[in-house]
């Protein structure tokens, strides 16, 4: 990452925190007759104590006036990472050819809920099961991103919006096979049988549930890091990305590459929701989208599509997530005021015309210096 | 089947249809003015969700329709101009910006209605209004037709009526040329005097406003409350709606009413045990096997000049 974008990147954050602050503050600023100094006085008391709570909470509790690591926040950190990691590596490759393939979350649902009947019903063997399980979700997943990758690579048809499609037709389609085959009877509300004992991931630590999909989701960083970058396969990809005519004209089959993006793409987004399930739920228990590939979309964004940047993203995002969510415990701040923080991150981060004119301008002015300088007069004719 | 039969040959179905249609086709209109000048608009979700907000807090602050209504459009605008202002000045790309102003409505819709009313799920604690429906005198004592155009609400007859306007405005007036060439080639209306940023952020905001008002529609005509994440990616359903419209406001109209009334054929063909979820994805996927058609018909004729 360019030395830049790191700054625009912790400029981005900070802004993000100030106003997450700011929030805090409003949020348990007292009502009743005190006068105003009194009243912020207070205010400042209470959201210092917030804040100091959202910051901290993943790795540190207070006890007995005390601050000693906190085991349960951080498993929990850690756990709520690995889908996104995941699913921002997903939208990362797709991105990095330029196109907006915004099917992650469909891929994901439909991969995990698919997947789910093989995690219940597939012969117990140890570790042969849950890899089975995955394979298939992330199968399902390059599947149903093949759709929109035939369409646009071969009739030019927006991938944006029909991804989008069949993200609702995914969930649909999910959901059914949920209640029509894979449904809990004995379950109060509607949830899958529970998966077979073989087909849950190795559990790092068991009373937290701290599952091994961190693992996955980093061997998968890497590996599409490796390829990215190490590949030719890697640099056609980003070649495209860059400029597809060029890429063209060199004599890369583009189409045929794009549609290979959104496959393998696909197929890492498949296998998110399942690796989450396997991992923590040991079923499958979602009655709604529950919104990763979004997620994926801000990791990307944040890891400017670089994957081995995505999981610090990710670790990032969840980290405030879960800040938020302990805090909301303690206090009446709803944690969803972490929402407001990643748009605004996502916002500047984005924004890159802004820093990246005025470095434009500052480069072309002493290029056009230096020309002078070399040329003498004859730069004016 | 009989039971099926007559609850779809029913009036209350026909009007169940045309109520589900109005929020979506609002949107879907505004999806269409942004798409023809060439910068789509998926932030129509996170502007609908805003303005169904503003509207209601408005009205429950105030008890007055015209400021929640003019609230919402307000909301409309802003949410608008932040995106022009990200995507047609900071080159922000247009989707990532919108993305980000469904996830900033998202949450901060929750979070500011915990503030204003101490409760992070819905509104109902707040005495909010309803936009009125509208008996349209003489018509409503015909029968049968009467019982089919009387009685809407007010926001339907204006859907009807934008339908219309957004066609005449699109293509019968200098704005709708000029909306129409940007979105065609920005570079060529360029070179012929046309601002691409005014008329792109015009575009915006027309779009914006046409959320707003389907976005009020939620919460002061469907209900009375604002409750959280209630648009429910109608937003993203009018997008289907346009794409599957295609150009033109008619076309547009069609195609949020094929979602609207499935979403009404969802509930009565319960009856005969087809699950919801059969009848709620066929929209969807009828929208990609069009756009699938149409990119092939497209595809197919530029082949055909190219040799």
């Amino acid at each position: 990452m360019k030395r830049y974008e790191i700054y625009r990147t912790a400029i981005a954050i900070g802004i993000a925190l100030f106003l997450g602050y700011i929030l805090i503050l409003v949020t348990v600023y007292p009502e009743g007759s005190m006068v105003f100094a009194e009243k912020m006085k207070i205010a400042f008391k209470e959201a210092n104590e917030s804040f100091k709570t959202f910051l901290l909470s993943p790795i540190l509790k207070e006890r007995r006036g005390e601050w000693i690591f906190n085991l349960r926040g951080f498993i929990q950190w850690i756990n709520e990472s690995v889908p996104i990691i995941i699913t921002g590596l997903a939208v990362s490759l797709i991105f990095t050819a330029k196109h907006f393939n915004i099917g992650a979350e469909g891929q994901l649902f439909l991969g995990a809920a698919i997947a789910t009947g093989a995690a219940i019903y597939f012969p117990s063997i140890p570790i042969i099961t849950p890899i089975v399980v995955i394979l298939l979700a992330s199968l399902v997943g390059a599947g149903w991103s093949a759709i929109p990758g035939y369409l646009k690579s071969k009739w030019n048809a927006s991938e944006v919006v029909t991804s989008l499609m069949l993200n609702y037709v995914a969930l649909y389609m999910g959901l059914f096979i949920i209640k029509t085959f894979l449904r809990d009877p004995n379950a109060g509300q509607l949830v899958s049988l529970k998966f077979s004992d073989s087909a849950t991931l190795f559990l790092l630590n068991s009373r937290y549930r701290w599952h091994s999909g961190i693992l996955i989701a980093l061997a998968l960083s890497f590996a599409l890091w490796f390829v990215m970058k190490k590949t030719t396969w890697g640099y056609k990809v980003r070649l495209i990305g860059n400029n597809k005519h060029f890429a063209y004209y060199s004599g890369i089959n583009t189409q045929k590459t794009f549609f290979q993006v959104h496959l393998l793409s696909g197929a890492i987004a498949g296998t998110a929701g399942i690796i989450e399930l396997l991992g923590y739920y040991g079923r499958f228990v979602w009655l709604y989208s529950p919104g990763y590939g979004w997620d994926g979309i801000i990791i990307a964004t944040l890891a400017r599509n670089n994957p081995i940047y995505v999981p610090i993203a990710a670790l990032f995002l969840s980290y405030i997530r879960v800040g938020a969510k302990t805090m909301g415990r303690y206090t009446n701040i709803p944690p969803e005021m972490v929402s407001i923080l990643q748009a605004t991150i996502i916002l500047l981060v984005t924004a890159e015309a802004f820093l990246s004119q005025m470095r434009q301008r500052a480069i072309e002015k002493e290029a056009r210096s230096t020309e002078e300088a070399i040329a003498g007069g004859d730069a004016n004719e | 089947m009989n039971n099926v039969l007559s609850s779809i040959l029913s009036w209350e179905f026909v009007a169940a249809g045309i109520r589900v249609t109005t929020p979506i086709l609002l949107a879907a209109l505004g999806a269409l003015v942004a798409e023809l000048a060439g910068t789509p608009n998926i932030a129509l979700e996170g502007t609908m969700l805003f303005s169904a907000f503003v509207g209601v807090i408005i009205s429950g602050f105030t008890h007055s329709l015209w400021l929640s209504v003019i609230g919402a459009l307000i909301t409309g605008i802003i949410m608008s101009t932040i995106l022009a202002y990200f995507s047609l000045k900071l080159k922000t790309d247009i989707i990532m910006a919108a993305i980000a102003l469904n996830i900033f409505a998202s949450g901060g819709t929750i979070y500011a209605l915990y503030l204003l009313t101490g409760d992070k799920g819905s509104s109902a604690s707040l005495k909010s209004l309803v936009l009125p429906s509208i008996d349209i005198p003489i018509l409503k004592d015909i029968p049968i037709l009467g019982d089919i155009l009387s009685g809407h609400h007010i926001l339907t007859y204006i859907a009807i009526i934008l339908v219309f306007l957004i066609q005449y405005m699109l293509y019968r007036t200098p704005l709708g040329l000029r909306i129409r060439s940007v979105g065609e080639s920005p570079d060529a209306a360029r070179s012929v005097g046309i601002s691409v940023f005014k008329t792109q952020y015009t575009a915006l905001i027309i779009s914006g406003m046409l959320a707003s008002l389907g976005g009020i529609f939620l919460s002061m005509g469907y209900v009375e409350w604002f409750a959280r994440d209630m648009t429910s990616g109608r937003g993203f359903i009018a997008l289907a709606a346009q794409a599957l419209g295609g150009t033109s406001a008619y076309g547009v109209a069609l195609g949020s009413l094929l979602f609207g009334f499935s979403e009404a054929l969802s509930f009565s063909l319960q009856f005969l045990n087809i699950p919801y979820e059969v009848t709620q994805s066929m929209p969807f996927i009828i929208t990609v096997g069009a756009l699938a058609f149409y990119a092939w018909n497209k595809a197919k004729n530029k082949k055909n000049r190219d040799i």
